[in-house]
């Protein structure tokens, strides 16, 4: 009987302290947003009336809670250059992050026509939109890093700096094609495809036919 | 059968030998084979972060108002005009914790507007002295007028400052030496919350809403 109490007690110890430690979360719920510390920076020069893809900014959720992080254009840093008006940059929906999680959040530079040339500066402010409260206090974070970018002289060069990369070869393949089907009509070749009915072996299915 | 022990002991030695000189030497590749070792690296942060964590606290030891309008203040409810609540008490109780996450960072910290529960009128931040950015209209500037409040924050090395915050992200000064507010991984600062209400509100809402916001930037 005094050994089963014994042993009774000797487990009760280590199975409080086990239920005991697995609810931490509550007594430290914390919330925490952090963004990328290298600055977000255009690779070449902007034009006024450009529009510009800039790297996508990384954020992560570094508190315990699960957030939705989201980012912004503010002038915080020190240091020389215009600010950016925030209504410059269009930046990528929210993202819903789990604890520790993280993700890249996209920012597109869009240069007005009549935009003063020179250095700019602002800030990529990522904040959580999660805010955790004390008494009726709401606690918020946020994380900036900088934005930096260079307006040059003279209005955008036509329509490729506007445009992506993979837009731009798409659009001229198709272009090389609509020339090539055009080509071929003008000298006189048509194209016909025709699908037979079955029972033929399947390299008979479908046939391609240049007619003169 | 010495000599066998002689042998054993000589193969357990180069058995040693061979693993004590570690994976270059324990197979060398052969002609015409890549060889390649991984090795694992840490590297420090390259994000700029900040975590609050609030311990259990909620705005109390409020003063001030007029008793012989009844609205005076409670232990835990603001009056009027210009009642004054803590969240926390100077130089002994701090419930918020400020932990700077990512790389070394200014601490930049701001209030904003104080929200109604029926989400109608807000109060806005105002700073009482000469060189407020939104200046305090009760009592020569001195106190917030109607639907104006003053929230400002402390940590055991400063006590409230009087001008408080704003709307735009400034100086923490609770943070580093001086002024700087200047932070390295790792860096932590306790901080409470003190609290001057309106001469008067435009709404009757008795909940509001106030939001405090620390944010890290580059140097």
């Amino acid at each position: 009987m005094y050994l089963r109490r014994l042993v009774a007690a000797l487990l009760a110890v280590p199975i409080a302290f086990a239920l005991l430690s697995s609810f931490p979360v509550a007594s430290e719920a914390s919330i925490g947003v952090g963004v990328q510390a290298g600055p977000v920076r255009l690779g070449g020069v902007a034009h006024p009336g450009g529009s510009y893809a800039l790297p996508p900014v990384y954020v992560v959720n570094t508190g315990t809670e699960p957030e939705l992080v989201g980012v912004r254009i503010d002038r915080l840093s020190r240091g020389a250059g215009r600010p950016v008006p925030p209504s410059w940059v269009r930046a990528g929906p929210s993202v819903q992050l789990a604890p520790h999680g993280a993700a890249r959040i996209t920012l597109q530079l869009i240069v007005p026509g009549d935009a003063g040339t020179g250095d700019y500066l602002s800030d990529v402010v990522a904040y959580g939109s999660v805010r955790i409260s004390v008494g009726q206090a709401n606690l918020g974070v946020a994380a900036a890093t900088k934005l930096q970018f260079h307006v040059g002289p003279g209005a955008v060069q036509g329509f490729w700096p506007a445009v992506p990369a993979p837009a731009v070869w798409a659009a001229i393949g198709l272009l090389l094609l609509a020339a090539a089907v055009l080509g071929l009509r003008r000298a006189g070749y048509q194209i016909r495809v025709e699908r037979k009915t079955a029972g033929h072996s399947s390299t008979d299915l479908e046939e391609g036919h240049i007619e003169a | 059968m010495r000599r066998n022990a002689l042998r054993g002991a000589l193969a357990l030695t180069a058995l040693i030998g061979l693993a004590g000189c570690g994976t270059a030497s324990a197979s060398p590749p052969s002609a015409g084979h890549a060889a390649s070792i991984a090795v694992s690296l840490h590297v420090v942060p390259t994000i700029r972060s900040v975590t609050v964590s609030p311990a259990t606290a909620k705005f109390a030891d409020c003063r001030g108002g007029t008793a012989s309008l009844n609205t005076a203040s409670t232990p835990t409810a603001l009056g009027y005009p210009n009642g004054r609540c803590w969240l926390g008490r100077p130089g002994t109780a701090f419930p918020i914790t400020i932990t700077n996450t990512g790389i070394a960072s200014y601490i930049y910290v701001n209030g904003s507007n104080a929200v109604p529960s029926d989400s109608g009128n807000q109060w806005s931040l105002c700073n009482p002295g000469d060189n407020a950015t939104v200046a305090c209209t009760s009592e020569k500037g001195i106190l917030p007028g109607q639907d104006q409040y003053v929230v400002a924050n402390f940590s055991p090395s400063r006590g409230p400052t009087a001008a408080g915050l704003t709307n735009t992200p400034a100086c923490d000064t609770g943070f580093g030496s001086g002024n700087s507010c200047w932070t390295t991984y790792g860096q932590s600062q306790r901080e409470g919350i003190g609290l001057t209400g309106p001469s008067i509100s435009d709404d009757s809402s008795t909940s509001w809403t106030v939001t405090i916001t620390w944010t890290p930037v580059p140097k």
